[in-house]
C-alpha cells in the first residue's frame, strides 16, 4: 500500500475515449474522480474500479486504475469481493441510478450493513439512458417517458434518505455545477474509514428535462455548509435529505465522528486471531475416526 | 468389489441397516454412533440420511452399510430394517426398501403383529418386535434411551462394531455426565442381551475386517469438497445457505480464516457468486456454492465469469427440480442448466464426484482447471454424495498438483494486454495491486488490451480463444474410468452418485457370466467425443442410467457422439434410488436379447 | 468564481505564481478544448470540432507565450500552484458541448469561456497586492478582451443558425 504525492490528476486519465454525449455531466464526474484520486494519492495499480452497466457504468475504462465493468446492478458485491480478497487496494464503485437502486437495490442495505471501506458513487440522472430514455427508480412521479407514456404513477426512491436509514457513515451529494465542490467530496468520501456513499445529480443531456441540466443547477444548488449543517448531526442529515427531489444539497449530508471498524479490519483480525501453522495438506486429518 | 452376500458359515461380509422413526427418537443419531464406530475399528461404510419437511421432529430415517470390501453405493435392499414406528418407516418407500431376507425389528408397543407387518407383499423370515422403549426405561431410566437399545440390538444380533460403539457411548456422554456414560453403557448392554437371547434364524455376524485398517476418515461429501477448496489453495467464498450445499459455507466458515481467507454469507445468491468472481479478479482461488435454484439466480454472473476469463469453482449440489422441487433428495436433472444455461456462446467445463471419497479429487481438479484455463468451472455433486457419510482411506495430498493461473512477466507488462490472442488461447492474466498490468476487466465484449468494442471481426476471434483454450480438456482420458471387459459389446454410462450402483451392477452382471463395461465419466462437459468413440467401438446394447426423469447425460450425448442404437437409457426421477441389482438384471436382459429400437428402457420399473 | 479556486490567496501570491497560474489557466482551457474536439469528432460534428481544435492552438499559444516570460524571469525556479487549485477558469464547461452543435454555438461557448476568465481576472485584480501581479491580471484580462473581439467577429461573419434543430433531421439516438 504505497501513496505518491506526485500524482496528478492526469495520470489517472485512460486513453480511451468516453462515448458518452457531449455535454453529459459524467464527463464532470470523471474529471472529478481524477482530481480526487491524485488528492487521495494512491497509484492506479492499486485502485480497483468496479461498475455494472448504464452510461455511466462505462467510467472504469476511463481511468487507469483496475477497472471492472460488470454486469447490471452487481458492482457492489463484485466490489466486496475485491475488497475481501485485497483489503490494502482502494476500491471504487459507480454506476447509475438504475443500477444502484433498481436492479442492484438490494445490494445496497447489505454493503453497508458490512460496512466495507469501499466508495459507491451513483450518477444519478433520474432516467434510463443507455436505453433510450425510459423511466428510472429516481424519476419523479409523473414523468412521461417511452415508458410511462402518459406519466408514471410510482413515487422516486430516495437515494439520501436510503443510505442513512441502512446506516451509512458517510452520505454526500454533489454535481457538475461544481466541480471542485464535487472533486473535495469525492476525496473525502475515499478517504471516510468505511462505506461512504455520493450521490451525485449528473444530467442526461439527451433524455434529460431541461431543469435537470447543468445550468439549472447552477442556481438551484445549495451547499449544507451555507444552510448551516454539521455533517456529524444524523437527525439534520434526515431532515436535508428528505427534500432530495426539491432542493439539490450539496456537500456533505453525514460522516460519522466516530467510525466503526470497518469489514476488512475485523475480517483481518479474524485472520490474524485464527492463523494456522497446520498446513493445507493437513487439512483432511480432522475427519480421521481413532 | 463386494456384493451384498450371506455366506453358507453364518457370516456376513456386507450389511446394509435402514432406521426411521420420528426426529424424537435419535434414529440419525444412532446412525451416525454406527458409522463412527465402524470407521473407527476399520469397516467401510456409507451413511445416508433421508428427513421429511418439518424442521425438526418429523419423520427420519437414515441407512447405513458397512462392509469389509470398499463399498461404492448405500446398499440396496436392506439386510436389516429398524422401525421405530410404522407410520414413519413407511413415509420413506423406496429409499428403505425391505425384502424376505430383510431382518425386521420394531417396536413391539406399536401393536404390529409379526406376522401382519404393514409392508406389502413381503414376507420377511425374521421378525422381532421389541419392547425398545421399555428396555430403556429399564436401563437408562428414560424412553429417550431407545437409539441406544437399538444399538445394542445390531451389536448383539449382528456384532457390528461394539467395541467402537461404547468407545462412541463414551465420547459422546462424557461431556455431560458420568451418569449419562452409565446409563447408556446399560442400555447398550442390554440391548446386546435382548438380542442374545432371541437368536436370528439365520445368523448374519459381520466379519471383522481383514486386518486392522482403523484410521479411516469419515464425512460427507459437502465437508470433503469444502476441505478440498482448502487444500487447493481456495482463499475467498461467497455463499448463501441453500439445502443441500449449505455445508460446504459452513465448513469454510470454520476453516477457511486460519488459512489466511475469508467467507461471505451475501445477501442473495447473485451477491455470492459475485463476490467469488470480485475475489478471482482480485488474484485469489475463489469458490461458490449453491443447489439448483440458486444456481438459476447465479447464471448471468456465471457469463460475466466467462468472458472476462476468470477462474472460478461453483459447486452444484443437485436436489430435485424444477424451482423448490425436493430439496432433500437428490437428483441429477441439472446438467442441462450446468452446459447450458446462459446466454451466448459458452463452453464451461463440468466435473463430476461419484463419491465423498472422489471429491476430493475434482474439486482440487476443479480449481486446477479453472486456474489453468481462467474459468468458470461446474462441480455437479447430488444430496446423496454431499450430505451422505462415508469412509475413506487417508489420501496421499502429495500426488496432487496445484495449478496457479498464469501471470504476465516482466516483459509482459510493459505492453501489457490482458486478452492477448495466443495459440493456446490462454492469456497471462495479471490482478489489482500488480503494477503494469492494469486493464479493464467486462462484461462487454473487448478486444486484447481489453477495451469494449461491437466490432464483430473481435467478437468472433475472442469466441474462438475462449473456446480454444479449453480444446486440451477432452483429451484428458485420466478424467473417466472404464471398468470391466474393455472390449464387451455390452456397456453402462453412468455419472455422479449413480456410478457408484453401475459399478457393483457390472460387478453382478459379471459374475452372472456377461462380459460388460463401464464408463464412468468424471468430466461431463465439453464432452470428450473421442473417448466416447472409443468405448463405443464395437458395443451392440448397452444403457446410460441417470437418476433424472429425461436422462440428461445421454441426450447430450446423442447431440455430440454416435451413440450406438441398442445404447438406451435407464433413467428414474430423483429420490427413487436405483439399487445395484435391478440394474444389472436390466442390463442383463439388454445382452440376452436382440438389439431394439431406440428409447428409454422400460422406465426402469419404479419401485415405490 | 471563487469556489473554482481552492486554497490560492491571491494577496500573497508573487509574480512568478501568478505567471504559474496564468499558464495552468491556458493549459486547462487546452486541454479542455481537446476533450471537447474529441467528443463531436466521435459524435460527428465536424465543424464545431474544427473550431475546438483551432482554439486548442489558441490556447498552446498562450501558454507558450507565457511560459516563455516565466523562463526568462525566473528560468527553472519550482512552481508553488499545481492544477489543482483551478477548476474551469478559462476553460469551457463541460456540459456547453452538444452532439450536432453549429459552428455559431461553438463559437458562443469560446466566448463564454473568454468571458468567464476576463471576470476571473477582473475578481482577483482587487485582492493581489502585488502591483506587478495587478499588472500581469489586467494584461491577461485585456488579452481576455482581445480574444472575445476576435471571436465576437468570427460570430459576426456567420449566418444565422436555421430555425430547424438538428434533432428535427438527424436519425435517433441508439440504445446501446
Amino acid at each position: 500500500m504505497t501513496t505518491n504525492p506526485l500524482l496528478v490528476a492526469k495520470d489517472f486519465k485512460s486513453d480511451l475515449k468516453p462515448i458518452w454525449c457531449p455535454g453529459c455531466g459524467d464527463f464532470g464526474v470523471v474529471q472529478a474522480i481524477y482530481r480526487a484520486l491524485a488528492g487521495v494519492g494512491r497509484p492506479p495499480h492499486e485502485i480497483a474500479f468496479v461498475s455494472g452497466i448504464g452510461c455511466s457504468s462505462r467510467i472504469p475504462g476511463y481511468t487507469t486504475a483496475y477497472g471492472f465493468n460488470s454486469v447490471h446492478g452487481r458492482s457492489l458485491p463484485i466490489a466486496q469481493g475485491i475488497k475481501m480478497a485485497n483489503p490494502d487496494l482502494l476500491v471504487l464503485c459507480a454506476g447509475g441510478d438504475g443500477d444502484g437502486f433498481s436492479i442492484g437495490g438490494g445490494h445496497v442495505a447489505h454493503a453497508v450493513r458490512r460496512n466495507p471501506d469501499i466508495t459507491y458513487i451513483v450518477m444519478d440522472n433520474q432516467i434510463y439512458g443507455l436505453t433510450k430514455g425510459q423511466l428510472s427508480p429516481t424519476s419523479p412521479c409523473g414523468l412521461k417517458t417511452v415508458t410511462s407514456t402518459y406519466g408514471s404513477f410510482e413515487q422516486p426512491v430516495n437515494p439520501l434518505l436510503y443510505l442513512l436509514s441502512y446506516g451509512a457513515g458517510f452520505v454526500a451529494q454533489a454535481t457538475p455545477a461544481d466541480m471542485a465542490g464535487m472533486a473535495s467530496v469525492i476525496e473525502e468520501a475515499i478517504r471516510y474509514p468505511g462505506f461512504s456513499f455520493v450521490n451525485i445529480q449528473s444530467p442526461c443531456v439527451t433524455y434529460g428535462q431541461e431543469t435537470q441540466q447543468v445550468k439549472a443547477h447552477r442556481s438551484q444548488m445549495k451547499s449544507l455548509a451555507s444552510v448551516g449543517h454539521d455533517p456529524a448531526n444524523r437527525m439534520g442529515a434526515f431532515e436535508l435529505a428528505s427534500h432530495y427531489g426539491e432542493e439539490l444539497y450539496t456537500g456533505v449530508f453525514y460522516r460519522n465522528p466516530t467510525p466503526p471498524p470497518t469489514y476488512d479490519a475485523l475480517f483481518r483480525g479474524r485472520q490474524a486471531e485464527l492463523a494456522t501453522k497446520v498446513p493445507r495438506d493437513r487439512i483432511l486429518d480432522m475427519f480421521v475416526q481413532r | 468389489m463386494s456384493i451384498p452376500s450371506v455366506s453358507g458359515s453364518g457370516h456376513s461380509s456386507d450389511l446394509t441397516i435402514g432406521m426411521a422413526g420420528s426426529g424424537g427418537d435419535g434414529i440419525v443419531s444412532a446412525g451416525e454412533s454406527l458409522i463412527a464406530a465402524a470407521a473407527s475399528q476399520g469397516y467401510h461404510a456409507i451413511m445416508t440420511k433421508s428427513f421429511g419437511s418439518q424442521i425438526r421432529g418429523g419423520e427420519s430415517s437414515c441407512r447405513v452399510r458397512i462392509a469389509v470390501d470398499r463399498i461404492y453405493n448405500p446398499g440396496g435392499v436392506l439386510d436389516v430394517a429398524v422401525a421405530l414406528n410404522w407410520e414413519d418407516f413407511l413415509r420413506f418407500g423406496a429409499e428403505l426398501p425391505v425384502g424376505p431376507s430383510t431382518v425386521v425389528i420394531y417396536e413391539e408397543k406399536t401393536g404390529v403383529a409379526p406376522d401382519k407387518l404393514p409392508i406389502v407383499g413381503v414376507v420377511p423370515t425374521d421378525v422381532f418386535a421389541v419392547p425398545i422403549a421399555e428396555l430403556a426405561r429399564k436401563a437408562a431410566g428414560t424412553d429417550m434411551a431407545k437409539n441406544t437399545i437399538v444399538l445394542g440390538l445390531l451389536a448383539g444380533w449382528f456384532d457390528i462394531a461394539p467395541e467402537g460403539i461404547v468407545r462412541g457411548i463414551r465420547k459422546r456422554f462424557a461431556k455431560k455426565s458420568a451418569e449419562l456414560v452409565a446409563a447408556n453403557e446399560e442400555a447398550f448392554r442390554v440391548g446386546t442381551e435382548y438380542a442374545k437371547s432371541h437368536p436370528l434364524r439365520v445368523p448374519r455376524v459381520l466379519k471383522r475386517p481383514l486386518e486392522n485398517t482403523g484410521g479411516k476418515m469419515l464425512l460427507d461429501g459437502n465437508d470433503m469438497c469444502a476441505a478440498a477448496a482448502i487444500f487447493a489453495g481456495c482463499e475467498a467464498f461467497g455463499g448463501y445457505p441453500i439445502t443441500p450445499s449449505t455445508e460446504i459455507m459452513q465448513f469454510l466458515t470454520r476453516e477457511i480464516w486460519k488459512y489466511g481467507g475469508t467467507v461471505m454469507q451475501a445477501e442473495d445468491e447473485i451477491a455470492s457468486i459475485g463476490v467469488a468472481i470480485g475475489s478471482s479478479y482480485a488474484g485469489k482461488k475463489s469458490m461458490t456454492a449453491t443447489s439448483g435454484p440458486g444456481m438459476a439466480l447465479k447464471t448471468e454472473m456465471l457469463g460475466l465469469a466467462t468472458i472476462a476469463e476468470l477462474p472460478l469453482v461453483l459447486v452444484n449440489v443437485q436436489r430435485g427440480g424444477p424451482s423448490t422441487g425436493l430439496p432433500t433428495k437428490p437428483e441429477q436433472s441439472d446438467l442441462f442448466q450446468a452446459a447450458y444455461s446462459g446466454h451466448g456462446d459458452v463452453l464451461r467445463p463440468i466435473l463430476a464426484p461419484t463419491t465423498v471419497a472422489d471429491t476430493f479429487r475434482i474439486t482440487v481438479e476443479a480449481f486446477n482447471i479453472a486456474e489453468e484455463y481462467q474459468t468458470p468451472v461446474i462441480i455437479l455433486s447430488d444430496q446423496e454424495i454431499g450430505q451422505r457419510k462415508e469412509t475413506a482411506d487417508p489420501i496421499d495430498t502429495s500426488q496432487f498438483k496445484i495449478i496457479d493461473r498464469l501471470k504476465p512477466t516482466a516483459v509482459e507488462l510493459e505492453s501489457y494486454n490482458r486478452f492477448r490472442l495466443t495459440e493456446s488461447g490462454i492469456s497471462p492474466i495479471s490482478h489489482p495491486g500488480m503494477a503494469g498490468g492494469n486493464y479493464l476487466a467486462s462484461g462487454i465484449e473487448h478486444n486484447e488490451h481489453g477495451d469494449p468494442t461491437g466490432s464483430g471481426a473481435l467478437h468472433k476471434l475472442m469466441n474462438e480463444k475462449r473456446f480454444r483454450k479449453l480444446d486440451p480438456l477432452k483429451q484428458r482420458r485420466d478424467l473417466f474410468a472404464v471398468e470391466g471387459d474393455v472390449d464387451a459389446d455390452v456397456a453402462m454410462i453412468a455419472w455422479g452418485s449413480v456410478a457408484g450402483v453401475c459399478h457393483e451392477a457390472l460387478a453382478i452382471a459379471r459374475a452372472a457370466g456377461v462380459r460388460a463395461k463401464l464408463l464412468v465419466p468424471y468430466l461431463i462437459y465439453p464432452i470428450a467425443e473421442e473417448v466416447y468413440d472409443d468405448f463405443f467401438a464395437g458395443v451392440r446394447v448397452g444403457l446410460v442410467v441417470e437418476l433424472s426423469h429425461q436422462g440428461q447425460l445421454y441426450r447430450i450425448l446423442r447431440s455430440f457422439v454416435d451413440v450406438p442404437r441398442g445404447v438406451r437409457q435407464m433413467t428414474r426421477n430423483g429420490a427413487n434410488p436405483f439399487q445395484p441389482r435391478e440394474v444389472a438384471d436390466e442390463l442383463m436382459k439388454l445382452a440376452s436379447a436382440p438389439a431394439q429400437v431406440r428409447g428409454a428402457a422400460a422406465s426402469a420399473g419404479v419401485t415405490q | 468564481m471563487t469556489t473554482n479556486v481552492q486554497g490560492i490567496d491571491f494577496s500573497k501570491l508573487s509574480l512568478r505564481d501568478a505567471l504559474d497560474l496564468a499558464i495552468l489557466v491556458e493549459e486547462e482551457a487546452k486541454e479542455r478544448y481537446e476533450e471537447l474536439a474529441e467528443q463531436l469528432e466521435q459524435h460527428r460534428t465536424p465543424e464545431a470540432a474544427k473550431f475546438f481544435r483551432f482554439m486548442v492552438e489558441n490556447e498552446a499559444k498562450h501558454r507558450a507565450d507565457l511560459a516563455e516570460r516565466r523562463r526568462v524571469l525566473y528560468g527553472r525556479e519550482p512552481s508553488t500552484v499545481t492544477r489543482d487549485m483551478i477548476f474551469d477558469i478559462e476553460a469551457p464547461e463541460y456540459d456547453e458541448a452538444r452532439a450536432f452543435m453549429s459552428l455559431r454555438q461553438a463559437l458562443e461557448v469560446a466566448l463564454r469561456a473568454e468571458q468567464k476568465a476576463h471576470a476571473f481576472f477582473v475578481g482577483a485584480m482587487p485582492s493581489a497586492s502585488d502591483p506587478a501581479v495587478r499588472a500581469l491580471f489586467d494584461s491577461l484580462r485585456l488579452d481576455e478582451i482581445e480574444h472575445q473581439n476576435l471571436v465576437q467577429a468570427q460570430l459576426d461573419k456567420l449566418p444565422p443558425d436555421p430555425v430547424a434543430k438538428p434533432e428535427d433531421y438527424g436519425d435517433e439516438p441508439v440504445s446501446q
